[in-house]
């Protein structure tokens, strides 16, 4: 135990940085996406619904594992052998890209959900005083809608970061990934495992706390 | 009421239909500047779609309808433009719950640069005072009652000065004891020459301020006339059965 925390301490401290990071490069994306696609579900046009829908289905039908496989593996040989424009993904690249798309599809749920709970005579009111309806959704629905989002997205956040363990399968240097290296040094399965488990509970538990802050913050302006 | 001979609604053959549901089957009428007219009929017999065909929160299936002349129908309107000069107030109110009395009412003037923040919040306090809600500049609509809440709505929407005025059924959500003090604010609008589009139960309240009844039923106008004639000596049948349930 003490022999992992001070000779590959520092190594598994690192990777826990490059979890983050990939986390990050993913979260960021997928917050794009999301937004987008989210707000496409809730137009009125059906067309835009539509792409919503089929965004949606597609990504969330697919394993992270299988869309990893796919982005890192299947893409260059296509590119490469089909299209004849090599192309070569950096496994941060590779990961970033299929988490943003992963995630990114569930927070368009989550925020599609969201604008919906939301009193369908907020919209109407707002209309009704003239407001373009790009208007009355930043002003009247989104401050509404976010606050009934908060926790899901949160919770998302947190299934994302896990979710980059699995990204550990395209070589990329996170967490997973080097303590399996560590493992196969020390044979100390056990020990580096736990503390493992334990960095990913620190981290998670940092999050989760400042969801709540959030949320109460969010809930004190509401009075 | 001011009644002038000035259309300013104008309504023909107006048709809405919900998927396969025909709600308003073939709807014609004028509402002329100042005049106040109140929509009665059965529940389902369309008079709420009809109001909500007026300013667009519905789009309608056939027919036309007009405002200051310009028509709804027609792709050149700028209908954002055409609402900031309708006022509507809802049943339920639907103040907005994040922001404070004076920011629902300052939101849109605002928002859609037609007043500085400092005129607006002037206008505010005004219409604030006009359905005697002035203390409650600073206060949450959770705060509120009901009848309290309508009449912050009536005042949010007198913000953007409009020159017509829409109710559907806005005592219908309160409290009995609240029903008056909003019908108050809206008698004291009406003697103020508003024009007004007006959808509710209260059949006192109808008799007093109407210019003109509309009896609604089954997608049509089945009788319209003043309150005297419609509310007291009705002739269709429908309209003697309707009044002889809710009188």
């Amino acid at each position: 135990m003490v022999l992992i925390l001070t000779k590959y301490g520092h190594l598994l401290l690192n990777a826990m940085g490059q979890t983050v990071l990939l986390a990050l490069c993913g979260l960021f994306f997928a917050c794009i996406l999301g937004i987008f696609f989210g707000i496409l579900g809730v137009m009125n046009n059906k067309i835009c619904r539509a792409i919503d829908k089929v965004f949606v289905d597609v990504i969330r039908g697919v394993p992270l594992i299988v869309l990893a496989y796919f982005v890192y593996f299947g893409v260059p040989y296509f590119m490469k052998n089909i299209v004849g424009n090599p192309i070569t993904l950096s496994a941060l690249q590779a990961g970033t890209i299929c988490l943003a798309l992963n995630c990114g599809a569930y927070m368009a749920e989550i925020i599609r959900a969201g604008i919906q709970s939301v009193d369908k005579g907020q919209m109407e009111a707002a209309r009704s005083l003239g407001l373009p309806w790009w208007r009355a959704m930043y002003r009247v629905v989104m401050p509404q809608a976010i606050r009934t989002m908060i926790p899901s997205i949160i919770n998302q956040f947190i299934i994302t970061l896990k979710d980059t363990s699995i990204l550990s399968i395209i070589g990329f240097p996170e967490l997973v990934n080097t303590a399996k290296n560590v493992v196969a040094n020390t044979f100390m399965s056990f020990q580096t495992w736990g503390i493992v488990a334990v960095m990913y509970l620190i981290v998670i538990e940092i999050l989760t706390l400042a969801s709540r802050a959030l949320e109460r913050r969010l809930n004190r302006d509401k009075e | 009421m001011t009644k002038s001979n000035h259309v300013k609604i104008h309504v023909s053959h107006l048709k809405k239909n919900f998927k396969k549901l025909e709600v308003l089957k073939d709807i014609s009428t004028d509402v002329y500047e100042g005049e106040v007219v109140v929509v009665i009929g059965p529940s389902g017999s369309g008079k709420s779609t009809f109001l909500r065909c007026i300013n667009n929160l519905e789009e309608i299936t056939g027919g036309e309808i007009t405002v200051d002349g310009m028509s709804l129908t027609d792709k050149k309107t700028d209908i954002n433009k055409l609402r900031e000069n309708i006022g509507m107030v809802f049943q339920h109110f639907n103040l907005f719950p994040h922001m404070d009395v004076m920011r629902n009412l300052t939101l849109a003037p605002v928002d859609l640069k037609k007043a500085s923040k400092e005129d607006a919040t002037e206008r505010a306090h005004k219409m604030l005072q006009k359905v005697g809600m002035e203390d409650k500049a600073n206060a949450y609509p959770s705060q509120l009652s009901g009848g309290q809440k309508q009449r912050v709505a009536i005042a949010r929407a007198l913000c953007m000065e409009p020159d017509i005025m829409l109710f559907d059924e806005p005592t219908s959500a309160l409290d009995p004891e609240m029903v008056g003090e909003v019908l108050q604010v809206m008698k004291q609008l009406a003697a103020d020459g508003m024009t007004m589009v007006i959808v509710t139960h209260e059949m006192g309240f109808a008799r007093e301020v109407a210019d003109r009844v509309l009896f609604m039923d089954g997608g049509y106008i089945v009788e319209e006339g003043t309150p005297q004639e419609v509310l007291l000596n009705p002739k269709e049948p429908r309209t003697i059965d309707f009044l002889n349930k809710v009188l």
